[in-house]
């Protein structure tokens, strides 16, 4: 289970953790949505996992462990700078959904066909509000479950849910409408 | 609450198939009958299905110059000999700590004192903590040189800060190597790093402020405080560096 890690188990964590600093650092910039915070996110993210290593649980996933401290420790950050944001954004879904059929009648199927561009789902992604943002990408990028997200988030699992759906309707609006104006 | 609201409710489970068999018939048989919900049901089925099909693509985001080796630095910290170790809990906990005790000491003596110099020493005592955090914790490795015109775009860019940061200097043996934004201290404020022969320094601009030019040692290292254009620029190194007269006169010239 837990053990104090040895130099030598020290070394191989080290060398571990350093392989997943790519996923790490797309996350930090899907929240943080700026290259210089995102750096600074995936390094306290990599000090506090150093200095908690003996907490990690060998054999478990050490890519979702890391992530979770890293989505702790926005959280905290957001927190902390006073940012917390409106915990639901309703009259933004509902507009967004008002305006759903003057944009195409694209299916998301046919969205999915026309393979969007990489580029433009991060822009939709970076355009939805930072809780949306953070859900659906923990959800449908990261594949935490709901349970996982509403530990890391701290808020009840019907929220969690309740983000996801409004955060993933939000975000095919958005293509919707980069792909009209295209 | 509404039959619509309800199924609104279990929309991402079903889109992740997440619901018992019971509870996703129910919800099928209302989408049968609801071309709203159906719609929303669809598009959140969409949403999932792209993220999912892009997420390896998503999660790989090309790391910015620098990130690699500086987090390669922290592992080798961690991963020293068990002594050793005492090394990274040192520098990263312990030293911070002292130091923030210690600019909390400056400033109770601040609050009760209006003299100049006590203002200054204050001053240096934060800026010195954030020089030893931001270098201990966040440095550049060495060998890494940033161009001083890619700074600057980035601080205006990212900050809304224009100052005109003094490039590296051969000449002077001052090599800049990376800038940030310091969370610490009174505000947020640039901080450019340099090395030095060797050593770490740090340059800080208070945008805004202007106060009588000093040059003062606290905590082990030398602030040299001066102002320009209403603007103060703190210069924080190593009280017994070395050979630093010639960069700390280029710098102090250049930075506007």
């Amino acid at each position: 289970m837990f053990r104090r890690r040895q130099p030598a188990d020290a070394d191989a964590f080290g060398a571990e953790v350093l392989r997943y600093l790519e996923p790490l650092y797309a996350t930090a910039m899907r929240l943080t949505r700026n290259r210089a915070d995102a750096e600074d996110l995936v390094q306290d993210t990599l000090v506090k996992a150093f200095r908690f290593s003996d907490k990690f649980e060998r054999g478990t996933n050490l890519r979702a462990w890391l992530s979770t401290i890293l989505h702790n420790t926005w959280r905290n950050r957001v927190r902390d700078a006073g940012r917390e944001a409106v915990e639901v954004d309703s009259t933004r879904v509902e507009e967004a959904e008002a305006a759903d059929g003057s944009a195409t009648s694209e299916t998301p199927e046919q969205l999915l066909l026309r393979n969007t561009l990489d580029g433009d789902l991060r822009a939709a992604l970076d355009d939805l509000p930072d809780v949306f943002r953070q859900a659906v990408w923990m959800r449908d990028v990261e594949e935490f479950s709901y349970a996982e997200i509403a530990k890391a988030l701290d808020v009840p699992i019907g929220t969690v849910m309740s983000r996801i759906s409004r955060g993933r309707r939000m975000l095919l609006d958005q293509l919707r409408k980069t792909k009209a104006t295209a | 609450m509404s039959e619509c609201r309800r199924i609104g409710e279990s929309l991402a489970a079903y889109a992740d198939d997440m619901l018992k068999p019971a509870e996703r018939s129910g919800v099928e048989r209302h989408l049968a009958a609801c071309p709203e919900c159906r719609k929303h049901a669809d598009t959140e089925r969409g949403a999932r299905r792209l993220l999912r099909h892009s997420s390896q693509q998503l999660l790989n985001e090309p790391l910015p110059p620098g990130l690699r080796t500086r987090c390669e630095a922290l592992a080798r910290e961690r991963s020293a000999t068990p002594l050793a170790r005492l090394g990274p809990w040192w520098r990263v906990r312990l030293v911070p700590v002292l130091l923030t005790v210690v600019v909390m000491i400056f400033g109770a003596s601040a609050f009760f004192s209006i003299a100049t110099r006590s203002s200054d020493a204050l001053l240096a005592a934060q800026l010195t903590a954030d020089h030893s955090k931001c270098f201990k914790l966040l440095g550049p490795p060495d060998g890494t040189s940033a161009d001083a015109r890619n700074i600057e775009r980035m601080l205006l860019e990212q900050y809304g800060w224009q100052i005109h940061v003094p490039a590296s200097s051969a000449e002077d043996d001052v090599q800049l190597i990376g800038a940030r934004r310091c969370l610490y201290g009174d505000g947020l404020v640039p901080h450019v790093m340099y090395r030095v022969h060797g050593q770490d320094v740090s340059l800080f601009v208070l945008p805004g402020t202007a106060r009588k030019p000093d040059d003062l040692v606290t905590l082990g290292h030398r602030s040299q405080i001066w102002s320009r254009d209403g603007s103060t620029f703190v210069l924080v190194s190593a009280a017994d560096a070395g050979g630093m007269a010639n960069a700390s006169r280029y710098v102090m010239r250049e930075a506007r």
